[in-house]
């Protein structure tokens, strides 16, 4: 009986640079836990913390996935162990697809519950949680804030716009953590060095039943920005200036 | 004969009506809500009724009735709910999810990878789900009655607190005033507010004021991951321009910026711009309108 | 000779990272300077996220740290532009661990476990400054008490500590070297007074006057050997001194950024001043003089690790980037031109607590006296 957290360890797409031909060097982007995977994380700990349940992460990405920093960054903010695929074809695959591998190693974890952030640093989709739910056949509720078990299932607090609703869902459920449910603790030097020894499983791509779900690429371009005036107002009279080049354009 | 899905949970589907129009094929409407079903101008209307479950409940009802084949496209607004229908059909389909799309053609999509650093032209065969920005309010005609179902997940709301506030649009908006973190506290926000009253304006902001900060509400903030909006005029007052929040206001007709430092990034996407210190600017701007 | 850092180095900077960009920002440094308090909230969560049980032994609660790791998170600290905000802890903690009773071990730590400053280092006199011998202030032992008398000054973070460790000498010493002990005080015994002293620099790190007018304690105070307390304490400055130097490390690190950005931005006659040599040659010689002082500062830490600490390199270390340290400081300062002195650009702030390193843990003139005499002592048949 788990906890599982699904957590993505990749850099952010301001430290890429982008060549004309649309292709995406990420040599200087350095790597990290996602900025907001270490939420559910916290979520997590606290949460299994209460139901005596092991928090495992899962993760599906590059081989770095499985490189021993990867798995001491992601390991020291509370997991009690992880379960990863690390594959270099990851790169090219389609979330659907993705998201049944994580879904693959939630129910090897025994999940009774996954938790995920509110989206990744580099893609901003937002389709994770949905897709991994749709793979285990599970409801999946966004900007989820608590989380509580229940005798059969879950409670939850979901945002909605203007405030907030109750959820209670019977069986298992995934769950999209807003931003702000929880600070996530900081990892001290006792965490950092006890998640050296905690147990990391490497599943590979052949052990598991996945969904093609291809995506041919036909082609890669950087974009282009829309052709803009620039005009820059300064000195004493800007703002006139400025609504007088308004009124002139017809924005106003 | 391939079809166009659209799958809601309200009417503001605008955007994606216009898509599913260029696409040519016959457009079926699932709605997930009774208001939902009174979309106007698609071929077929399915109405699917939660009763008091929650619409993230209807996932398996939707799975059974959007028996989406090859060379189909599924389009859904990308709102939480729609998003969670999104993934629960595209893994029961075993089709590609496509987000950030910039443009979709028959058999072949245009979408922004990373943030927007980078756009990506996919071909597509089998049936593809598209979770894209809805757009404004669609025209509507009568409901359709729903259509009775059990294929719902074992969930219920037990309480609700949501106020019935009215939610501002942005995607309609045709000018929206967007504040950042130029401006140091959130009672500084009323200068702003007036401004925004002057012009006849909605309200928006960078993430860090409705995230973190907590001044505005979520669903006005503009940005890869919030709001994506087409305003006639954007209005940018104090916000520095990273991409993650440009990508959502780039596609705006004019825009005018206001920024004391003359080399943030916004200023490479402004038609017009201030250089200055907002606090003087935006009275004065308030004043000279 | 791999400079790397180990990746649980990395990590534990990424946590400081967060912990600084949460706890402490450039702002709130600047209130706690302007308002002259420390930064205890900062100080709170550096202790929550267990920062400030590295560097001793597990069986106290500690996590055993090398002083490298040590230094590295100190320098961060400083870098943030806030001086003395980590670090000081330790070393006295260090101390009691070497010398104390099994009953002032447990007693320290335990304020330490609290998150609280389990003790300030009353050495200095107002007679008694870098000629430390010459202290006057008397522990007079008789019927199993110790009577305290005299004055302590620029005792520094005293106002919220639980107790103070105080070096005093006995009267009736023959052996004016083995005069000196060294006595954990209890701050709430009575006769002690506390006077607070106002500095220019150093406003976060609260400076104290301290008199002892016949304070009786147990003899159970008396930490480690009687006649011993000097040798105790200077044990321990070797580490001190090397991360006064990293105080200063990470203030000049902190000044030569601000000052870089500066000179890239500011335009007068046509052009950003960066343009102009004479800018540029400051600017090379400040980041040259960054490059030395981290170089000295991790070559010591890693002596002190690998037990090869000599008698010289600490005090070489302090005072080469305690000048180095202002110098930059200085440099950055005219680099801002009339800016540089106004109230809300920090390299004023970076200056002055810059100047206090000069002195503060032994002045430069001392750190000659140490390392001159022992290279010609070595270098004599």
């Amino acid at each position: 009986m788990s906890t599982v957290v699904a957590y993505k360890w990749s850099a952010n797409p301001q430290d890429a640079v982008v060549g004309s031909d649309g292709t995406v060097d990420w040599s200087r982007a350095k790597a990290g836990v996602g900025e907001y995977d270490t939420i559910p994380i916290e979520l997590g700990r606290r949460l299994a913390d209460a139901t005596g349940d092991e928090l495992v992460g899962v993760s599906v990405g590059p081989a770095a996935v499985a490189s021993p920093m990867a798995k001491k960054a992601a390991l020291s903010r509370g997991l009690d162990r992880a379960v990863v695929l690390a594959d270099d074809a990851v790169a090219g695959w389609n979330l659907t697809r993705v998201a049944a591998a994580l879904a693959a190693l939630a129910d090897r974890a025994e999940a009774t519950i996954v938790l995920t952030g509110d989206a990744s640093v580099d893609e901003n989709a937002k389709m994770t949680s949905a897709l991994v739910a749709g793979s285990l056949g599970w409801p999946c509720f966004q900007d989820v804030s608590e989380v509580a078990r229940t005798d059969d299932g879950w409670r939850l607090t979901q945002v909605v716009s203007g405030g907030t609703r109750e959820i209670e869902v019977s069986g298992g459920v995934v769950v999209a953590v807003t931003t702000d449910a929880v600070v996530p603790r900081v990892p001290g030097m006792k965490e950092i060095l006890a998640a050296g020894k905690k147990p990391v499983d490497e599943v590979s791509v052949s052990e598991i039943e996945l969904p093609e779900a291809a995506l041919e690429i036909q082609g890669r371009a950087r974009p282009v920005m829309a052709t803009r005036k620039h005009h820059v107002f300064g000195g004493t009279d800007a703002v006139n200036q400025l609504v007088a080049a308004m009124r002139a354009d017809g924005a106003i | 004969m391939a079809t166009t899905w659209i799958i809601t949970a309200d009417t503001a589907v605008s955007s994606l009506l216009d898509t599913a129009r260029s696409l040519g094929a016959p457009v079926t409407l699932v709605a997930l809500t009774p208001e939902a079903s009174a979309v106007d101008g698609v071929s077929t209307v399915v109405a699917l009724d939660a009763g008091d479950a929650p619409v993230e409940a209807l996932a398996p009802a939707v799975a059974e009735t959007v028996t989406a084949g090859d060379g189909d496209v599924v389009l859904l607004p990308n709102r939480p709910a729609e998003r969670v229908i999104a993934g629960a059909l595209a893994a029961r389909l075993g089709a590609p999810v496509l987000t950030g799309v910039r443009e979709v053609g028959t058999g072949s999509v245009t979408r922004a990878r990373f943030g927007g650093i980078a756009l990506e032209t996919v071909a597509t065969s089998g049936p593809v789900v598209i979770v894209a920005d809805g757009g404004a309010e669609a025209p509507v005609g009568e409901p359709v009655r729903a259509t009775p179902t059990t294929s719902v997940y074992p969930a219920r709301v037990t309480a609700s607190s949501a106020a019935s506030t009215t939610v501002a649009n942005l995607a309609s908006a045709k000018r929206i005033v967007a504040v950042g973190r130029g401006v140091k506290s959130e009672a500084d926000l009323a200068m702003i507010r007036a401004l925004a009253a002057k012009l006849g304006a909605e309200l928006a902001c960078s993430r860090p004021l409705a995230e973190g900060l907590d001044w505005l509400p979520k669903d006005v903030y503009i940005g890869v991951s919030g709001q994506t909006v087409t305003p006639d005029l954007y209005l940018a007052i104090g916000i520095s321009g990273q991409l993650q929040h440009m990508v959502g206001a780039q596609d705006a007709r004019t825009i005018v910026v206001v920024n004391t430092d003359d080399k943030a990034p916004i200023l490479a996407y402004a038609d017009y711009a201030v250089v200055g210190d907002l606090y003087d600017v935006v009275p004065a701007l308030t004043e000279a309108l | 000779m791999d400079f790397s850092l180990s990746e649980e180095q990395q990590l534990l900077l990424e946590s400081l990272d967060e912990l600084l960009e949460r706890d402490c920002s450039l702002a709130y440094i600047a209130a706690c300077d302007a308002e002259h308090r420390q930064p205890v909230e900062f100080k709170r969560a550096m202790h929550e996220a267990g920062f400030l049980t590295l560097g001793f032994p597990e069986e106290y609660g500690g996590t055993p740290t090398d002083t490298m790791t040590l230094c590295l998170i100190a320098e961060r600290v400083a870098r943030q532009g806030l001086n003395l905000g980590y670090s000081t802890e330790i070393l006295q903690v260090l101390d009691i661990l070497e010398f104390g009773s099994e009953e002032q071990k447990q007693a320290v730590l335990g304020v330490l476990a609290e998150g609280e400053v389990p003790f300030a280092l009353a050495f200095t006199e107002p007679g008694a400054g870098s000629d430390s011998a010459a202290m006057a202030m008397t522990a007079v032992h008789r019927d199993g008490k110790v009577v305290l008398n005299g004055t302590k000054t620029l005792v520094t973070n005293a106002v919220d500590s639980k107790y103070l460790l105080t070096m005093a000498r006995n009267p009736d010493a023959t052996d004016p070297r083995r005069a000196i002990s060294m006595y954990l005080v209890p701050m709430d015994t009575p006769g002690i007074e506390l006077s607070p002293i106002l500095k220019m620099c150093w406003h976060t790190a609260d400076s104290s006057e301290i008199f002892y007018n016949d304070v009786v304690v147990d003899e159970s105070c008396l930490v480690g050997v009687k006649g011993e307390g000097f040798v105790q304490l200077m044990k321990n400055f070797e580490v001190e001194r090397i991360m006064t130097a990293t105080q200063s490390l990470g203030l000049a690190e902190a000044a030569f950024e601000d000052a870089a950005a500066y000179a890239a931005q500011r335009v007068q006659f046509g052009q950003p001043i960066g343009n102009f040599q004479q800018i540029q040659q400051k600017l090379t010689d400040m980041a040259i003089k960054i490059e030395n002082m981290r170089n000295f500062v991790y070559h010591s830490a890693w002596m002190v690790d690998n037990d090869c600490l000599d008698r010289t390199q600490a005090a070489m270390c302090k005072r080469y980037c305690s000048l180095a340290a202002f110098e930059v400081c200085d440099d950055a300062m005219q680099i801002f031109g009339g800016l540089g002195v106004t109230e809300g650009v920090r390299v004023e702030r970076l200056w002055r607590d810059a100047r206090g390193h000069r002195f503060g843990g032994g002045t430069d003139e001392i750190m000659v006296h140490i390392v001159g005499r022992q290279i010609v002592k070595q270098h004599s048949r």
